[in-house]
């Protein structure tokens, strides 16, 4: 990456992102595996894994509806890696807290809630905000309950192809081909290898 | 978004349960994306994201076959070949771009007879898998979905490369390329035939719908469908002959010259359409019947048959919205006439078309001077049956009407087949609830 798109981005201390790392108590996958992308489809597998029935008291309530917040979700995608520099997403203010909405189920009969991230690229034109934002959608997918959709979107206004972005971010079928094509799994594996 | 407009009557009037009847076992561990019933036997066959393909029994609902070793990346879409003698041929569409075709012998019965006249069976294993038989390359991109027509004379198969090839299948195993189209600015979502013409459907991430037939030995588009905001997940035409069935429920003594004429216009449009998609919308689409019709091949010159052959399809309803995220599936019964629908939200919804009763609220029961203005639709679509986490929290990629199969099937009886990211295929049934409150109810309004 010699070209980079943005050479000079804005990087945001540590101290100044938003954190409560401590009382998080979002499930991670931890079986000992190579990484996060063992599977074709990796954000289902964990269901059959022997390794995710709770041996220890702290996941007893898997069952029952746990409640995750913006800042989970937050500290879930802030530590991802921007593809072109060796910063998080959190320290460029590619993922902000304000702009991570999660919309509880929108009826009693469901259990369907849905997180709504707001994506803001360093620069307009970046051509990496796809991959970006496929980073953080497969992030979520993977570390997150099932019962969570992801919408991932550029935010308005911060790119010249939002729109374009977000149907492609928006479509599975194409997020789901995405993920079982080599090259782009390298790039993402690279950028969700900082998460864990 | 298009919503759709507010209706005068109720929009959601359940009268139909759909009751969990059995999950295909074993199911898959990762997602499964479509399910194909076989067209005269009591089997369907799944495509699954793990590269395999698995046939399950409508009788027994357990596994029979699993396809594996032929696609390197995830099967999005099967198909089965119609009106086949002797064995089932399956075609296979992957993300590796590239589709398969399958064949196995139906020989359980021959094989008990040539066994007891002590005829040896070598290959017998071999013989009872389903077979690689040849694989059609040409797509540049993943292939997502692909349909025989219902001859069994072509085969479509649509892509992310943004085209729509038409494959004709010579001799057995040797597929020639007769069309590709390249209309859509997008991947090309689905393909599907018309029941009784050689009509095929496209539906794509450019939002729109395309339709093309075949005109002096070229396929070209007649139509192009816009309505829908966002990508059309789903097309299917309607059965055939189903303007007639008269599933609308009673009809109207004071109103039924209009319906009659109604039902007269609607078989000269022929099978209707409907679409899906992430504008979480369903709609149906008419043909308009052309004046003057079957004057197509009269031997004018090629140049002015072309602009003949363009059709008009306009948009007939859109089904009361009862999905909250993306419409991915879309299913006409061949036999009720009642459109099932699934998609991102877990739900299965369940749709009847049925007379309007007169011309709005006001109508009294006694109905008797109920007459339709000339250009309201005279028919309506109701939710009639609404699941909610048909597949437990996950998303459903595909739904489908089927035979149903099993002991406890009632005559002409079908079950709704849906497939979901939890890798189950699941069978339902509907059943009717508070009939007699229902009949009650509509030979109150034509008294």
């Amino acid at each position: 990456m010699d070209d980079k798109q943005n050479a000079n981005p804005t990087i945001l201390s540590l101290s100044d992102l938003p954190s409560r790392r401590r009382e998080s108590n979002v499930r991670r996958r931890d079986d000992g595996g190579t990484g996060l992308f063992d599977g074709l489809i990796p954000q289902y597998s964990y269901l059959n894994d022997p390794f995710e029935q709770p041996l220890s008291s702290s996941d007893s309530d898997d069952d029952s509806v746990e409640d995750i917040d913006e800042q989970e979700v937050y500290d879930l995608i802030s530590s991802i890696s921007d593809p072109e520099h060796p910063l998080s997403l959190g320290s460029l203010a590619v993922v902000n807290l304000p702009d991570i909405h999660i919309q509880p189920p929108s009826s009693p009969h469901s259990s369907i809630s849905t997180v709504v991230v707001e994506i803001t690229p360093t620069i307009t034109h970046c051509s990496l905000a796809t991959v970006i934002g496929l980073g953080v959608r497969t992030r979520l997918e993977q570390a997150l309950p099932p019962r969570f959709r992801v919408d991932v979107r550029i935010k308005k206004g911060t790119h010249s192809t939002d729109e374009a972005v977000n149907k492609q971010l928006g479509d599975k079928e194409r997020v789901a081909a995405a993920l079982e094509n080599g090259t782009l799994m390298g790039v993402l594996r690279k950028m969700l290898s900082t998460c864990e | 978004m298009a919503s759709p407009p507010p209706a005068p009557a109720p929009r959601h009037a359940p009268t139909h349960t759909i009751r969990a009847l059995a999950t295909l076992t074993p199911p898959s561990n990762s997602r499964t994306w479509q399910t194909a019933p076989h067209p005269s036997q009591p089997i369907v066959a799944t495509a699954c994201s793990d590269r395999s393909v698995r046939v399950y029994s409508l009788t027994s609902f357990t596994l029979l076959h699993s396809i594996t070793g032929g696609h390197k990346r995830s099967v999005r879409s099967v198909s089965w070949k119609p009106h086949v003698q002797g064995q089932d041929v399956l075609a296979t569409g992957s993300f590796d771009a590239s589709a398969g075709i399958w064949r196995r012998a139906q020989h359980r019965l021959e094989r008990e007879i040539t066994s007891s006249t002590g005829v040896d069976d070598d290959d017998e294993e071999d013989d009872d898998e389903y077979q690689f038989a040849c694989i059609l390359d040409g797509h540049e991109s993943e292939i997502k979905s692909l349909s025989w027509s219902p001859s069994g004379q072509y085969l479509a198969t649509c892509s992310r490369d943004k085209s729509v090839w038409i494959w004709e299948e010579l001799e057995e195993d040797n597929f020639e390329t007769v069309a590709v189209l390249q209309e859509h600015d997008g991947d090309v979502k689905c393909v599907a035939w018309h029941p009784e013409e050689d009509m095929l459907v496209s539906a794509s991430y450019d939002d729109t719908v395309r339709l093309y037939r075949e005109d002096a030995d070229d396929w070209v588009q007649v139509a192009c469908i816009t309505g829908h905001t966002k990508t059309v997940w789903w097309a299917e035409f309607e059965g055939s002959g189903m303007a007639k069935r008269d599933f609308r429920a009673k009809r109207l003594a004071s109103v039924q010259q209009e319906q009659d004429s109604y039902i007269e216009e609607l078989e000269k449009s022929g099978p209707r359409l409907a679409t899906c998609s992430d504008d979480i919308s369903i709609r149906i689409w008419r043909r308009k019947p052309r004046e003057g019709a079957h004057s197509a091949n009269d031997g004018m010159p090629s140049i002015i048959r072309s602009a003949a052959v363009d059709e008009d399809w306009y948009e007939e309803a859109v089904l009361p919205q009862a999905h909250e995220r993306a419409v991915y599936s879309v299913s006409w019964s061949r036999r009720t006439g009642m459109i099932v629908s699934a998609g991102s939200d877990g739900k299965i919804i369940v749709y009847k078309e049925r007379w309007k009763v007169g011309s709005g609220v006001q109508t009294e029961a006694n109905g008797d001077t109920a007459v339709p203005d000339a250009d309201a639709p005279l028919t309506e679509w109701v939710v009639v049956a609404e699941l909610f986490s048909a597949h437990d929290v996950f998303e459903i990629n595909h739904v489908v009407w089927a035979e149903r199969a099993d002991k406890g099937k009632r005559e002409g009886e079908e079950v709704i087949l849906s497939t979901g990211d939890d890798g189950e295929v699941r069978v339902w049934v509907l059943d009717e609830q508070g009939v007699e409150e229902e009949t009650k109810k509509e030979e109150d309004a034509s008294m």
